[in-house]
């Protein structure tokens, strides 16, 4: 297959799986080995931010230990973590000259079989999220193509990321705004067992509910919830100064 | 899709996302209703398969079509947020296959003669649907089966902003100002409970019943229960007396 041919299988595949409830390290570990096909590099691996702004491997084309932990100390420093600081591609690296500039990666990437190693940024307008890292066991250079495919990949892998964190970010919304009606329609259905047992109206109802659980530091919520399940019964509630002539 | 139509529909969303102050629920529903070319708009929450309330419609048609749904449980808004896909109904007044046996009258009547439900949705989250309606009956062109999808999208995307702002355990205060969550049936309920002495669903279940039975809306007689007109326990002196 040409690389044209096989960029486009891996395009296709990814949009196929960039679908509802897609599992993001599936996708990044896709991307990871269609990079070493597309690319023709050893290997490949993700590495994006984590909260704490530490570089976490996510994907890796190779379960090798020692290939993931070529990939794990550029939490430390390597061509990853200075792609995510300064945003910038950081391509043909030989491993034998970079001695000075990364002595600890430099040391076990060699040892791991690597010549080579390129990393290139993962990032959407200002942020950098990430980076791709790729290693070569030749010392053969990458050229313009190689890298803008490489980007190119690098990119869609940063909008499966983005995609993904905002699906979460969207149920979790979802989640609250399912709980809040799921509250007010308790507490309705409370206001409605204390304006009929204490012969009330809604809003004299409310102020005693919300009464009673001012003066017990409790929450409107929980004195609600008690209230419908029978755990509190409304003639428990002190009556409001005047509520009674309603 | 014609470039004019797109121009306007890109015109319409920039106003509508153009103006962040001035975003209301109620402009949501209006812009739906306009991209699309519908006579009316609604947008209806759900959770759980149940209907849990209007957040916007554009006038007094889709008010009937959304609170029917709530009533009733079937619709269009039902049925694209459960199947999760667009359900269209070009002719009301005579469907081709019969369906919404309870909706499809009254919805007639309030001059509804065609109905669309597009699930609101964003990624794997489902919210509820949009909900359009056509006074006159006939299917939606393909542009507009396109704009009514990305505003359902528009939409989605539109509650969660909101709602994303709220404090916790509470309903975005955008999100409620046109909206009607029905609070009067849940209140009703809470009153029925205590009247017969049953668990809230049992009291919910009593006044659906007499809503079905009595050919009214559960609104209605919600409301009756609320201002003390009707009384579940037989104790009617004293539903009389207040």
């Amino acid at each position: 297959m040409t690389r044209e041919s096989l960029l486009a299988r891996t395009l296709v595949e990814l949009a196929d799986t960039l679908v509802d409830d897609f599992d993001v390290v599936d996708i990044l570990t896709l991307l990871a080995d269609r990079c070493v096909e597309v690319l023709e590099v050893e290997a490949a691996g993700i590495m994006l931010a984590g909260p704490d702004g530490q570089l976490r491997v996510m994907a890796s084309s190779s379960e090798a230990m020692r290939v993931l932990e070529v990939f794990e100390i550029q939490a430390q420093e390597g061509p990853c973590l200075d792609a995510h600081r300064t945003g910038q591609a950081i391509v043909n690296q030989d491993l034998d000259s970079t001695n000075g500039r990364w002595p600890r990666f430099a040391a076990e990437a060699l040892a791991a079989g690597f010549r080579s190693a390129h990393a290139v940024p993962m990032r959407l307008r200002g942020s950098v999220i990430g980076a791709l890292n790729l290693f070569r066991t030749g010392t053969g250079e990458m050229g313009p193509a190689d890298i803008e495919v490489a980007q190119a990949l690098a990119d869609v892998a940063t909008i499966a990321v983005l995609q993904h964190r905002a699906a979460l970010e969207a149920q979790v919304v979802n989640q609250q705004l399912t709980h809040a009606l799921n509250s007010r329609v308790t507490l309705e259905q409370a206001k409605g067992m204390v304006a009929e047992r204490l012969d009330l109206d809604m809003q004299q109802s409310f102020a005693t509910l919300r009464n009673h659980a001012r003066h017990h530091n409790l929450r409107l919520s929980d004195v609600a919830q008690s209230v419908i399940d029978g755990s509190l019964a409304p003639s428990e509630l002190e009556a409001l100064p005047g509520a009674a002539k309603g | 899709m014609t470039a004019g139509g797109q121009e306007r529909r890109l015109a319409i969303l920039g106003r509508l996302l153009g103006q962040e102050a001035g975003f209301t629920t109620e402009r949501l529903c209006q812009v739906c209703a306009d991209v699309t070319g519908a006579t009316g708009a609604g947008i209806m929450l759900m959770a759980g398969d149940i209907p849990r309330g209007s957040v916007c419609t554009t006038d007094t048609v889709s008010d009937v079509i959304e609170q029917l749904q709530y009533d009733l449980g079937e619709g269009p808004c039902v049925d694209a947020y459960n199947q999760d896909r667009p359900v269209f109904e070009p002719d009301l007044a005579n469907p081709a296959t019969p369906r919404w046996l309870a909706f499809t009258g009254p919805a007639v009547d309030a001059g509804a003669r065609a109905v669309f439900g597009f699930p609101l949705q964003v990624g794997a989250v489902r919210l509820g649907a949009l909900n359009l309606y056509n006074d006159r009956a006939g299917p939606l062109t393909g542009d507009q089966q396109t704009d009514a999808l990305v505003m359902a999208d528009v939409a989605a995307q539109a509650i969660l902003l909101l709602q994303a702002e709220a404090p916790p355990e509470a309903v975005a205060v955008e999100l409620e100002t046109n909206a009607n969550f029905q609070y009067v049936v849940h209140q009703a309920t809470g009153m029925v409970a205590a009247q017969l002495e049953v668990t809230v669903s049992q009291a919910l279940i009593r006044l659906r019943g007499h809503a079905f039975g009595n050919n009214r809306s559960l609104t209605d007689v919600a409301r009756d229960v609320v201002e003390r007109r009707l009384r579940f326990d037989g104790d009617s002196e004293k539903a009389q007396a207040s």
